[in-house]
């Protein structure tokens, strides 16, 4: 499908707090429906700015954001937003977490109700259901919110270095559930890291952003379905290490 | 009952015994300190023979109305305040001078106003509740997570929307820890505010004892407004439970 937009259209787009210097500088960067992008860089790069102006919740100072050929002129709901804490309403069960971008537009009808319980269950909460979120894990707290982002079936997933506070065997079970649930419902999904590895193992293409800007970008030929295995590889191993070199330009020569 | 429970009651039967030998031994004039003997007596007088029962009722009905109408008024105050910026920046200079005014100084000015009795005393109590309230709610409101915040915007939320699902269940424990410090000003508030203008309650009671030279009456006086206080107290507690009971599940930690 040629004439197909892409899911998101960056031009040249910049952000700048009132009075504050550029903290995105003239990005420019295209997301096909249904591919997997990686966004890496140090904390204070402008990776989360990018992602907000990708979600709307912030306006470009200069250029533009189109998201399915339209310019992103306020937060659609049409995409999920993960965000770096799982953001859950302490005060509703699990389940009415999941619902509530349902039942903040309309009544929540049992089909829903039966659509949030098999996405527990796909994130492997389903025993979860009736509970509130400060009685669950960090990662199960992070799962809610995954599925929480999914239950409107958008087109796409931003999200904002989400597993970054969970241990690393709850991490790798959480990239291998977002995988496979983006699988299925073909989502396209714009992750933002700082974990190199993390990066690879999810991303089809990854780009590392510095000061601002975009400074390197990759294809990352894996083969899928990824599995955990894959991460001792040569291959995923070399991509790192290329990663490793463009989050740090200037010590390159030293290394 | 556990062993400090324990101890804390030994030492407050260790510290009456004391006292009631204190006064037995140095024979002290029961208007500078009774027996604490005597006060229970009078205390028990009072409640069987029930000359203090309308005047209980009458501090709790002021203190009660005083209190609702205090924190509904602080309340709303404090989510007008807390949703608009111009508003908030335009009143709160003077939402600040109104509470540094001590409000039992406006008590005379109440009574011309209002008159002898309870309105006057609801007025003053419903004062002193309003701030602790309207701060409270207010902090509440603006404690919100920014991530919850932009969340709800995701979402597609409208302002009322994000007001009543969001802000105010989120600040709802703040919110009612104002509760809790507003039950028991409101206490304050009624029985002081019966030694100005009151001409019945516990306040005006013991203003009455003082003028009979009574101080045995003003002791039990003190033991009546102290369990009145309690009772008031620990129901806030079992209502703030009842309210927060899904935000406290899980929270054993």
């Amino acid at each position: 499908m040629p004439n197909s937009p892409n899911f998101l259209d960056i031009h040249a787009a910049s952000f700048a707090y009132g009075g504050g210097g550029d903290v995105v500088s003239n990005v420019g960067w295209s997301i096909p429906a249904g591919a997997l992008h990686c966004l890496v860089g140090r904390s204070g790069c402008g990776k989360t700015t990018l992602l907000k102006m990708a979600a709307g919740l912030l306006q470009p100072t200069a250029g533009s954001v189109q998201m399915l050929g339209k310019d992103v002129a306020a937060p659609s709901r049409n995409v999920g937003f993960v965000f770096q804490s799982p953001s859950l309403l302490e005060w509703r069960t699990v389940l009415d977490n999941v619902l509530l971008p349902i039942s903040l537009h309309q009544t929540v009808i049992q089909a829903d109700r039966t659509a949030a319980e098999e996405l527990l269950e796909l994130v492997g909460i389903k025993e979860h259901t009736n509970r509130y979120p400060r009685q669950l894990s960090g990662g199960q707290q992070s799962r809610v919110a995954l599925a929480r982002a999914l239950i409107t079936e958008p087109a796409g997933l931003l999200m904002d270095e989400p597993f970054a506070a969970l241990d690393a065997i709850t991490r790798e079970e959480l990239q291998d559930d977002l995988l496979q649930l983006a699988t299925i419902r073909n989502t396209t999904v714009l992750f933002v890291t700082h974990d190199i590895g993390e990066a690879v193992y999810l991303a089809d293409r990854v780009a590392v952003m510095d000061a601002g800007r975009i400074v390197f970008s990759a294809d990352i030929d894996l083969p899928r379905p990824r599995n955990q295995t894959q991460r001792y590889s040569t291959a995923f191993n070399a991509a790192c290490l290329d990663l490793r070199h463009a989050m740090t330009p200037t010590r390159r020569a030293v290394a | 009952m556990t062993r400090a429970s324990m101890l804390s009651l030994a030492l407050f039967v260790a510290l009456l015994a004391l006292w009631e030998g204190f006064v037995r031994l140095t024979g002290i004039s029961p208007l500078v300190i009774p027996a604490p003997s005597a006060v229970l007596i009078v205390l028990w007088e009072g409640l069987t023979v029930g000359f203090l029962w309308p005047h209980v009722w009458v501090t709790a009905v002021e203190t009660l109305l005083g209190f609702a109408l205090g924190c509904a008024i602080g309340f709303v105050a404090g989510v007008l305040l807390g949703e608009v910026d111009f508003l908030r920046r335009l009143l709160w200079p003077y939402v600040l001078a109104s509470q540094v005014v001590p409000k039992l100084a406006l008590g005379p000015i109440f009574i011309v106003w209002f008159g002898f009795g309870m309105t006057s005393t609801i007025v003053i109590t419903a004062l002193i509740c309003f701030f602790p309230l309207l701060e409270n709610t207010l902090t509440g409101l603006q404690s919100v997570p920014p991530e919850k915040r932009d969340l709800f915007r995701m979402l597609g939320a409208s302002r009322r929307q994000t007001l009543l699902r969001l802000k105010i269940p989120s600040g709802l424990p703040v919110i009612m820890a104002g509760v809790r410090v507003a039950i028991v000003l409101a206490l304050v508030g009624a029985v002081v505010g019966e030694f100005i203008g009151g001409d019945a309650g516990l306040g005006a009671s013991i203003i009455a004892a003082q003028g009979m030279m009574d101080s045995t009456l003003m002791f039990a006086l003190f033991i009546v407004i102290t369990a009145l206080g309690m009772l008031f107290y620990q129901l806030t507690i079992l209502f703030e439970r009842w309210l927060l009971s899904s935000w406290m599940k899980g929270k054993e930690t």
